[in-house]
Parts: structure tokens; sequence; C-alpha cells
């Protein structure tokens, strides 16, 4: 009898579905970043290796004019050191971006972790429907951008407006990542130990069980991070005027610039997303593991 | 009128609501037992997130609404349905919605149907740099749709790479071979922004699978196609189905991508056009009201009426 077809070629197809999806999606990244360094690209492959004129130009350390223009320089903060200023410079889109992510992660604390508690610890009438409500996106960007500047026309285009949208866009993926985190762990005997021993209710919440559900609340802070420092359509529907958050900043670049100082810019991006990967890594988790769409 | 209508008018159930809205708050406030000590917590658990989300949801959600039946321009004034008349009858308003749902529909069977073998090779399969291949598949579940078409640019663009070998191996222009600003480019971006988050959802599936029940089959002689078939296939189907219904999602919310891409024009970037200058408020307003109605009820009813499994 003849082997089956599943069984002379089945195993070989999934793992080349497998892999030619790896290759789709990361050799454009790659080739991303190599011609960043490039001078042009106009054959096959980019040329005139090496240079970092692109990376000069996009992060601001080179002149560049109108709708290319590169990152501007802002001072951070200022230092009186002895009759004059040391200003520390910094570059003003992606410190924008960082610190709007930044208040959208705080937001997400104090509201995702309490209800991934409520979830995974007790049982209630309408669990279910809590649990669906704060692990499913509520609206997209899009949607939430058009929202916000019809109910809050003054407030939606400043940084706090900003943070709000992002917070409520992002806390899903902060719900879920403390949430697995919390059904690891023996919740009940936790609770019940610390109340024994005379702690009231909030403190062993605030002392005992958010400490040791410590790794999942650090890694739903990091993914959160990256997350609302690339959110793009709600940034696109309300931001007016002013330091573009990094998302809007890409998107410029993108339409605007030539093919290599994209590349480079979009690199840039590349570096800020494994750089927080390796966080993760070394929290304990691989790569972006929380699930949600 | 039956007394067993009266009994289920809206008046009275709203009332009994009320009631037990009023009985509920009521222990909250003074709670006596540890039972009900124990809602305290909950509600104070879940009170910051309600918070958030009434401020920065539900209100601003409302304002759409209540803008997309207003009379007036920039106002909400009156009530008219003119803007809703405007999107259902508009041919090209058909036309926007119809190509939203087919591109997603699309795209989204084809990241599933991507993502099934992905996440079996990286489950069941004993390959060289696993964790390693795990890394890259979600790395671009944290890029923005504007990176994931400029991905696609660099594949399949005018100076695009597949595009350079293809013309260099046929002989023909690159121009005429670059498909990445066209509507096949945009299906392909889709499919890159869907096809990591498809595979991050069915991989948390396959780690509940039970391989006992495979090594049997194989060990009665089932071939491989046959055991997926019968023994892995239903056991993973609510995480399909869950994946199913988190892809179209994801792909309907997509935007940045199209802004990139503009060949097709979606539901997300036709809203986004009514904001400028000489359009129509009130539309914009129903095309969210629209988007939101459609996606909320298309999200209840999948996970009601099927065995979908969602989140965690």
């Amino acid at each position: 009898m003849r082997p089956s077809l599943s069984r002379r070629f089945g195993r070989s197809a999934v793992t080349l579905t497998l892999f030619s999806t790896v290759a789709f999606l990361i050799a454009p990244i790659v080739l991303t970043v190599v011609a960043s360094f490039a001078a042009s690209w106009t054959g096959v492959l980019p040329s005139g290796f090496v240079t970092f004129e692109n990376w000069r130009a996009v992060l601001g350390l080179a002149d560049t004019i109108g709708s290319q223009r590169s990152m501007g320089w802002d001072p951070l903060f200022s230092l009186p050191l002895g009759g004059e200023t040391l200003s520390v410079l910094v570059p003003a889109e992606l410190a924008f971006s960082i610190g709007l992510a930044l208040g959208g992660v705080l937001i997400n604390l104090v509201v995702g972790v309490p209800i991934a508690y409520a979830v995974a610890r007790y049982e209630f009438p309408g669990r279910e429907w809590v649990n669906a409500v704060s692990v499913l996106p509520l609206v997209p960007g899009v949607i939430l951008g058009v929202a916000f500047l019809r109910a809050y026309p003054d407030l939606s285009a400043t940084s706090f407006g900003l943070i709000v949208g992002y917070s409520l866009l992002k806390a899903p993926f902060m719900v879920m990542a403390v949430q697995s985190e919390f059904e690891s762990m023996p919740l009940r005997q936790l609770e019940e130990s610390a109340r024994s021993l005379g702690a009231s209710w909030p403190r062993t919440f605030l002392t005992v069980i958010v400490p040791n559900a410590r790794s999942g609340i650090v890694s739903g802070a990091i993914i959160c991070w990256a997350l609302a420092a690339a959110e793009f359509n709600f940034s696109y529907i309300v931001w007016a005027k002013g330091t573009q958050p990094l998302a809007l900043f890409l998107q410029r670049h993108i339409s605007n610039s030539s093919f290599t100082k994209a590349a480079a810019a979009v690199s840039m991006f590349f570096f800020i997303i494994v750089a927080v990967t390796l966080l993760l890594q070394r929290v304990g988790r691989r790569g972006f593991d929380t699930r949600g769409s | 009128m039956s007394d067993r209508h009266a009994e289920n008018s809206p008046l009275s159930t709203l009332r009994a609501l009320a009631a037990r809205v009023v009985g509920a708050v009521e222990t909250v406030a003074n709670p006596v037992t540890e039972r009900e000590r124990e809602y305290r917590r909950i509600v104070a658990l879940c009170a910051p997130f309600s918070v958030l989300l009434l401020v920065a949801g539900l209100y601003p959600l409302s304002e759409v609404v209540r803008i997309s039946v207003s009379t007036a321009q920039y106002r909400s004034v009156g009530f008219s349905l003119d803007a809703y008349a405007t999107l259902f009858g508009d041919p090209y308003y058909r036309r926007v919605a119809f190509d939203s749902l087919w591109l997603t529909t699309g795209t989204t069977l084809v990241s599933v149907g991507l993502a099934v073998p992905i996440a079996h090779a990286l489950e069941k399969y004993d390959l060289p740099g696993e964790d390693l291949l795990v890394t890259l598949v979600s790395f671009p579940i944290s890029l923005p749709g504007i990176v994931a078409a400029f991905m696609i640019l660099v594949l399949f663009g005018n100076n695009g790479v597949v595009t350079a070998v293809a013309a260099a191996l046929t002989g023909s222009r690159p121009t005429d071979l670059a498909f990445a600003v066209s509507v096949p480019g945009l299906f392909v971006a889709f499919v890159y922004s869907m096809v990591p988050r498809a595979t991050l959802i069915l991989r948390g599936t396959y780690a509940e699978v039970d391989s006992a029940a495979e090594e049997a089959a194989q060990a009665l002689g089932a071939t491989p196609f046959e055991t997926f078939r019968y023994v892995t296939l239903p056991q993973i189907r609510p995480g399909i189905t869950g994946a199913l219904i988190l892809t179209f999602r994801t792909g309907l919310a997509i935007f940045g991508t199209l802004v990139v891409i503009q060949t097709l024009v979606v539901w997300t970037l036709q809203l986004s056009r009514e904001l400028g200058v000489g359009y129509d408020v009130q539309v914009a307003g129903a095309m969210a009201t629209v988007y939101f109605a459609f996606t909320f009820l298309f999200t209840v009813l999948g996970l009601r009426y099927t065995s979908a499994e969602v989140g965690i």
C-alpha cells in the first residue's frame, strides 16, 4: 500500500507555509533596515553603502525642509550649572509620543489591573459580559477619533485628549496580560492568608495581590506602551497642530520622503519595537504574546 | 391586551429594573453579609474601568449618534434621518460598504487559513529555533497599518524587490509589474497585518489540544490528514471561529494602510473623508453609528450563537 498523500507531503507543506509566511513578514523589515543605510534604491537592490545621511535627516541632525522636515529638537529640561544653563535636548516627536504613551499606560494600570482581578478572582452575575467588554476593543481608532471630536471639541486635540483616547483603545491588552497572570496565581489562598493575618481587603489587594502579579503587569504595561506609541488611526483623526505623534511623523515620511529616508524613519520605529520585545522577553514572555485583536 | 402583556410592558420592566438597581446600590453602600461585601469589592474593582468606558467611550459615542440625526450642521438639534437615508439610499455608500465587506471577508479567510498551518507547525512540530520563529511571526502585531503598507511597497512597489526581480527575469518594465498600489496590493497589505494576529489566537487554541487523542489516532493507522480532520479540527473549531470574528473586526478597523495605499474606498477611509472641508458631519456620525452597531451586533451574535472563544 502506498503511503497516503498527507503522510508524504503533509508535514513539508505545513512547514513550508510557516517558513514562507515568516519570510513574507520579515523580509521587508530586513530590507527596510538595510535600505536605511543606502544612498539610493533604484535598481534591484539598494546601493551606495554605508551612509548615515538618511538617519541624520530623520533624526533632525541635518537640515531638512517642507513635508520631509525631520524631527525638531526640544529641550526636555534645563539645569542651571554655575551661571550657564545646560539644556538636555531630545527629538521632539519621539519624546512627545513616549510621554503620551506613558500617560496612557498609567491610566491603563489604574483601570486594567482591578477589573482583571475582579474577573479572575470572583464569580458574579454578568462576569462573562464584564470580561468581554474589558478584553474586546470597543471601537476602532477612527470611530473613537470622530466621537472625541464631537464630544470634546476643545480637548480632543490636546495631549490629555490623546492620552485618554490611547488608554481606552489599548486597555484590552493590559486587561488580557494581567488577567492571564492572575489566572496562574492561587488568588483565593493568597487573599485568605493575608486576610487571616489581619490585613484589610484594600491592603491585601495593593500589597499582596498586585506585587505578586508584577510580571504580568509589567508586560501588559510594555505592550500597551508600544501600541500607544504606534497608534495612528486615532491620532490622525484628532491631531490638529503642534508636535506630531510618532505615527503621524512616520506617515508623513512614507508619503513624502525619498524611499531610503522613509526606510530610516520606519527603521527607527522597528528599533523601538525590538527594544520593547527584548524587554518583554526579559520579563518572561515570548514577544507580543497576549491574545486579542 | 392581556394582563400578561401588561406585566411585560416596557414601563413596568423599567420600574422593576430601577427597583433592582436601587436595591443593588443600597447593598453596595451598606454591605451586611460577607457576600454583599464581596459585591462591593467587585463594584470597586470595576469602577475605574467603567468610568473610563463612560467618559471616553460611551458618552462620545452617544454624541456621535446625536449628531447623526441632527438637522443642523455642527450642532445637535432636532431629529432627522436624512444622513441615514443618504447612507442607505446613495449607491456610492452601498458600494463603499460592499467593498469594505468583501475585502475584509476575503483577507480574514486568507489570514485564518494561513494561521491554522502556522499555529499547527509551531505547536505540533519540533522545529529548530521555534522561539525565534514565534517572535518573528508575532513582531508585525505591533506595527501600525501605515508601516504594513510600507512593507508592501518595499516588496511590490515600483522600486520593490519582488517587482525588480520579476522585471529582471521577464524583461518587462518594473512599473508594469508593480502592484502594491492596487486592490491586490491592498489585499496583501491587509493580510500582512492580520496573519500575525490570527496566528496568536490560534496558538492559544492549539496549546489546549489534547495530544493523547491524536497519538491514539495515529497509532490506530489514521493518516496525518485524517488525524487533523477528525481529531484536531473538532477541538480547535471554537478557536477558529473566535479567530475569524476577531480577525474580521481587525480587518474592518484598518485605516492607516488605506491612507498610504488609497486604491479602494472602504468605510473607515470614507469616514475620515467626511470630516474634510465641504463634507457632511451628519453623514460621518451616521457612518460611525452604523459601524459601531454592525460590529457590536456581529460580535454579540457571533459569541452567542457559536462556541467561539474570545480572549482568554
